[in-house]
């Protein structure tokens, strides 16, 4: 196990009823682009406080689909139903607030930022976040301090840090700089989206660490993947297939294991 | 003399090629402060070298003979060959009327030039200078403009260069009602090298032209211009650059870039790059781009927290950021992105 000790210093000391905390998705019906094409047909789901769910299912089944409108992204808008974190109505928000609300996204596909250091990036972020939440920001010398340690538990480069966010990384890389993202700014909800595509074996068992040193009671997660691999190293509490644009079977642990052998074709639409 | 009556009939107009996307003529109304005076710059010259009013350079522009028309003298600048002073020439206060400036460095001589245009409200200010770089001399002009809405200038320099001589050019254009920034580079000599970038940042009704003309008679020259634009609202970049190489100019190293960013679809970007080129063996490219902002970038970094106006400034500010990368004055560049960031966030309101 990796020591991510000191990520418990620095939270500051705003309140938040950590029980509170869960992802409720209600009957979602989201269509996708200028060809409002319909992904999403019905999809319910609930994350507890301090659990990990993971989705899997079918290329193009809708599983990215669901990460963007849960973060709000353009170009994907909710028709019918609703979708709520910790209480609060999530799809009322822009993406900012609903990431200061505490929501994280690990990218299938992390952007590239040109010209914008990585640490510039994320200071940036992080204070943005802070400040929207009414907290103090965070000095330079703490964040650095932070980075720093935080860069060395998951294996970075300090000169990856100076570099232009995912600027030229590679694609295991930019899987790792979404932890690192991620434990940077502590979210209480956290989606990610295949970050264990593209990882090599020790890459992914640095992520997983990561992931599992982050698990809590006051924190939700919701992991698609289409490997039991990352599963072997993060068990999940519940297990969900999405196909034909809805949560079409759910089960424990194990019924992944029985997925990844028997294929997805008993829940196609 | 030329009347004051009929000097807006002598200004250059759209139907003049070189002006189709800046008409002065049409900008500025009869009477226009500042249309046929002199004016009265303020200048802080480096230790060793003084201002001397006198005949000056000759212009052949027509904003140049305007100038001389309405200007009276030249205000001239001598930097003795081999002298490097420590300071810069610093030029302000050119707020409107007509003004001439002649500066000459010697061979060998080097000279920092930091000219502030800043203009008053319905103020019409044009600035002609003349320069002229002696074998081995190196010339870093650094010229920061911002006039309010309605106020309209035109800025041109022309510059004779010598073998071996070394031109920096750095500008940062706020746009005003009208403005035009005109360089004009002669090389008179082997082994010139230049380098003449520029920024433009434009909201609300503004105009920035950034024109440039590049001749070049003599082998193994080396010349690089970038100039970079963001255009809001109404407003309108234009970017105009002509490489001329002649025949005898082999192994000329020659790029031209202008790339912007259109955050508006009632904002306005022209452009034209040129390359006349008559010798078989150089290496001359331009290129020309515009483009707005990436708007996956802008969600991921939503996504992280950072809300839109403050994300649009960080691309926006990295996307420049190139322009001002080779200055050597550290503290010249962070003041000129300073300003920058003033700008965005003044104008993408956060
Ligand atoms: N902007 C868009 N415009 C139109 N269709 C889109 C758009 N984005 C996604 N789609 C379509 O929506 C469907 C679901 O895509 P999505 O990326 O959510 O699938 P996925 O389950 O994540 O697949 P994978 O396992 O391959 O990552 C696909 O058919 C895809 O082509
Ligand atoms: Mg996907």
């Amino acid at each position: 196990m990796l020591d991510l000790s000191f990520l418990l210093f620095g939270r500051g000391n705003y309140q938040i009823d950590w029980n509170k905390i869960m992802l409720k998705i209600n009957d979602l019906h989201a269509v996708v682009g200028e060809a409002r094409s319909q992904i999403l047909t019905g999809l319910s789901l609930k994350v507890p406080a301090g659990e990990v769910h993971a989705i899997m299912g079918p290329n193009g089944a809708g599983k990215s689909t669901l990460s963007y409108v849960l973060t709000g992204r353009d170009d994907y808008e909710v028709t019918e139903g609703t979708v709520e974190l910790g209480g609060q109505n999530l799809l009322d928000m822009e993406p900012e607030e609903r990431a200061a609300s505490g929501l994280f996204l690990s990218f299938q596909y992390p952007l590239e930022i040109p010209g914008v250091p990585t640490m510039t990036f994320l200071k940036t972020a992080l204070n943005a976040q802070r400040k929207a939440r009414g907290e103090e920001e965070m000095g330079a010398p703490e964040f650095l301090k932070k980075a720093r340690a935080l860069a060395k538990e998951l294996k970075i480069k300090p000169d990856m840090l100076k570099r232009p966010l995912n600027v030229g990384f590679s694609g295991g890389e930019k899987k790792r700089m979404e932890i690192f993202q991620m434990m940077m700014l502590e979210p209480s909800f956290i989606v990610m989206d295949e970050t264990d595509s593209g990882l090599d074996v020790d890459a992914l068992r640095i992520v997983a660490d990561g992931v599992n040193s982050l698990r809590s009671p006051d924190r939700g997660m919701l992991i698609i993947t289409h490997y039991q691999r990352l599963l072997d190293y993060i068990t999940p509490d519940k297990v969900h297939v999405l196909a034909g644009g809805k949560i079409a079977a759910s089960g424990d642990a194990d019924f992944a294991k029985l997925l990844e052998k028997e294929g997805y074709d008993k829940y196609a639409a | 003399m030329v009347g004051v009556m009929n000097i807006i009939n002598q200004l250059p107009h759209r139907r003049m090629e070189a002006w189709k996307w800046t008409d002065v003529s049409r900008a500025v109304p009869e009477g226009m402060p500042g249309l046929s005076l002199a004016m009265a710059p303020r200048f802080t010259p480096p230790a060793g070298i003084s201002v001397m009013q006198g005949e000056g350079a000759t212009s052949d522009t027509v904003m140049g003979k305007l100038a001389a028309n309405f200007a009276g003298q030249s205000w001239n600048f001598h930097v003795p060959a081999n002298t490097h002073p420590a300071d810069s020439l610093l030029i302000e206060n050119l707020i409107s009327g007509h003004g001439r400036i002649t500066i000459k460095l010697e061979k060998g001589a080097s000279l920092t030039v930091v000219e502030h245009h800043k203009g008053a409200d319905k103020s019409f200010a044009n600035i002609d200078m003349q320069i002229h770089l002696a074998e081995g001399a190196k010339l870093t002009r650094i010229l920061v403009h911002d006039d309010p809405e309605t106020a309209t200038r035109i800025s041109t320099a022309s510059l004779t260069a010598e073998k071996d001589t070394k031109f920096e050019q750095y500008v940062l254009s706020f746009g005003g009602a009208l403005f035009r920034l005109e360089t004009r580079l002669y090389g008179k000599g082997e082994g010139i090298e230049a380098h003449m970038n520029g920024a433009y940042l434009l909201s609300g009704d503004k105009h920035t032209d950034m024109t440039s003309h590049t001749e070049l008679s003599h082998p193994n020259c080396h010349i690089r211009q970038s100039v970079k634009g963001v255009v809001t609202d109404k407003a309108r970049g234009v970017f105009q650059g002509k490489f001329h190489v002649e025949k005898e100019a082999q192994h000329t190293d020659a790029e031209m870039r202008h790339d912007a960013l259109m955050l508006s679809d009632r904002a306005q970007i022209r452009s034209k790059p040129e390359l006349e080129i008559y010798a078989d063996d150089v290496a001359c490219a331009h290129g020309n781009t515009i483009g707005a902002l990436d708007e996956s970038a802008l969600f991921y970094m939503r996504q992280r927290g950072i809300p839109l106006a403050q994300a649009k400034a960080l691309l926006t500010e990295a996307f420049l950021a190139s322009v001002f990368d080779d200055m050597a004055d550290e503290d010249m560049k962070a003041s000129l992105m300073k300003q920058i960031n003033q700008w965005l966030e003044a104008s993408y309101g956060f």
